[in-house]
């Protein structure tokens, strides 16, 4: 098993936050986590990325535990909801300054750059590029350091129906690559036919782990989103 | 429309008192007040002057009766000698100290802290008050002035203006800076990098230590100050901004968002400058003041500046610098490693 995840628990009050959840992944898995507002999967994916601290539980990737944060983020790339980058500088430098902390060489950059379409845009300052193109630059740092494993959550949440489409293409193409994929996602309808497996939060506890099939004919689908 | 505009306004001041920029608006009369109740000459003894007099020196019968004919207006302090005055003076516990005159026999020498300051032309007007009484137009008792603090009215203002630069960095920038990355997630995201907590830490003190040092090379540019002893100097300006910058980083730590960032570094900024910046001009502050780093930096920074001062004669401030740096840092550290607000 590629990620392994023991009784992971992170509570913000009594009904906030992530329940005691077990679960693990395999190699190029493309894994949907669907659920509600409030469901818990942010929270899950945010631990995974080690950007919020868990109240128990323990992940491994790839053997290496998730407490050790220098030895693991190189195996885990995450794309949060709203892009994270250094809005005053370029493109091309944000992609350079994570290369320079990742180790990667600057030659990665160009490789990202070209892959993701972002040539025309690389001397853009991030704060005069579209949504979508914000989140493709995201995505292309996130896989600066070719992690095996990604995290996106809500990866669609604020694109429109074109980009949307555009970020799905995306998102087979890297699995397609070999990658193990994890995203959160609010409208099971939209992957069902991207994802390989599809994984239920509501009110913080798993309540479905199965096939995209299993999930559309099981009663947690018609009972959530029916 | 009035509806309209009074929910606004409430919602603008609920937004006011989330970020906690409503602290100030309290906070900053409030301290005003009580500096200005630290301030000494608020009570009954406003035109009393303190000056000191050596008990081994041969003073004309005139001036000293003179002086104590005037006991209410001026308090006399008899001292063993000029070391004696020197450092009641430092404490404020005098205005001045009556000399003897070397280079004009007979006459005397006022030894004070500063010449541009109000206590020495009080001190000056009185006695010539007193002379004229005592003995009609003829030359004036005082006949020169020495001050401790060397330098023109720009150079004694010096240690306050580089004060201001290192707790600016510190409380109003830096705090701003690391909140704001905070926020954005960016600190986050630089977390997704294999760089350990306690480098980004660094680095930001860095950061701190160098937008500080540039303003004070600027600032002595400028206003062409030269130093007798810059080692000292910049060993002093290295401990401060350090101090300092592990201080605002911490701050930082401390809120989620730049608009608290900001409060709270004015919250901090005014009661580390006043206190430290005004103790010239109270006792009462002069005894206030040493709990705070801030005058542990502005005091040997004064000391270098205007008295030819060495470091080596202030290593509790060095080390207490370094100290409360070190702690702070140290406290960044656990508040990054927890995720604090983040």
């Amino acid at each position: 098993m590629q990620l392994e995840i023991l009784n992971l628990t992170k509570l913000y009050d009594q009904k906030r936050g992530l329940q005691p959840t077990s679960f693990a992944v395999k190699k190029g898995e493309l894994i949907a986590v669907v659920g509600h507002n409030g469901a818990g999967k942010s929270t899950l994916l945010k631990m995974l990325a080690n950007w919020i601290l868990p109240d128990s539980g323990q992940v491994t990737i790839d053997g290496i535990d998730l407490k050790n944060r220098t030895a693991v983020v190189k195996k885990v790339g995450f794309v949060p909801e709203v892009p994270n980058l250094f809005d005053f500088f370029s493109v091309e430098y944000n992609l350079k300054l994570f290369a320079f902390l990742f180790q990667t060489p600057f030659l990665r950059v160009d490789e990202i750059l070209r892959e993701f379409n972002l040539l025309a845009f690389r001397k853009n300052k991030i704060q005069e590029l579209s949504k979508g193109l914000k989140q493709r630059v995201n995505i292309g740092r996130a896989l600066l350091a070719d992690p095996p494993v990604l995290l996106f959550d809500e990866p669609t949440s604020a694109l429109d129906f074109e980009m949307t489409k555009e970020f799905y293409r995306l998102l087979h193409t890297i699995h397609e690559a070999g990658k193990t994929i994890l995203f959160t996602s609010h409208r099971p309808e939209e992957i069902k036919s991207l994802a390989t497996r599809i994984m239920v939060l509501h009110k913080g506890s798993l309540v479905f782990d199965g096939s995209p099939q299993e999930y559309f004919q099981s009663e947690v689908h018609e009972n959530l989103y029916a | 429309m009035i509806r309209n505009i009074l929910a606004l306004a409430f919602n603008d001041l609920a937004v006011a008192l989330k970020n906690k920029t409503i602290y100030l608006i309290l906070f900053i009369p409030l301290f005003v007040f009580v500096s200005l109740k630290l301030l000494d000459r608020t009570d009954g003894d406003i035109s009393k002057i303190r000056i000191g007099l050596l008990q081994h020196y041969a003073y004309a019968p005139q001036i000293v009766d003179s002086v104590k004919a005037a006991e209410k207006i001026i308090e006399v302090t008899w001292v063993q000698n000029e070391e004696e005055g020197t450092r009641l003076l430092q404490e404020k516990k005098i205005d001045g100290v009556l000399l003897g005159n070397e280079k004009e026999p007979g006459s005397l020498e006022l030894l004070v802290l500063k010449k541009e300051s109000l206590p020495t032309l009080a001190i000056v007007e009185s006695f010539s008050a007193l002379q004229k009484a005592a003995e009609g137009n003829r030359v004036s008792w005082i006949s020169g002035i020495k001050t401790l603090h060397e330098g023109g009215i720009q150079r004694q203002t010096l240690p306050t203006w580089i004060l201001m630069l290192v707790l600016l960095v510190g409380f109003i920038i830096l705090p701003a800076q690391v909140a704001e990355e905070k926020e954005k997630k960016l600190l986050l995201a630089l977390l997704q990098t294999p760089i350990r907590e306690a480098q980004w830490l660094i680095a930001k003190v860095i950061m701190g230590m160098v937008l500080t040092m540039m303003a004070i090379l600027f600032l002595h540019v400028l206003g062409r100050f030269t130093v007798v002893n810059p080692f000292d100097y910049i060993a002093f300006i290295m401990a401060g901004s350090f101090c300092f910058s592990a201080y605002g980083v911490f701050l930082g730590f401390l809120c989620r968002n730049q608009a608290s960032a900001r409060t709270i570094g004015v919250l901090f900024y005014l009661p580390h400058l006043l206190p430290s910046a005004l103790s010239d001009f109270s006792q009462k502050l002069t005894v206030v003041a040493p709990l705070l780093p801030s005058y542990q930096f502005y005091e040997p920074l004064k000391a270098i500046l205007l008295e030819d001062g060495r470091a080596a004669n202030m290593s509790f401030e060095l080390v207490y610098l370094f100290l409360v740096g070190s702690f702070t840092f140290y406290l960044s550290y656990l508040l990054m490693k927890r995720r604090w607000l983040m």
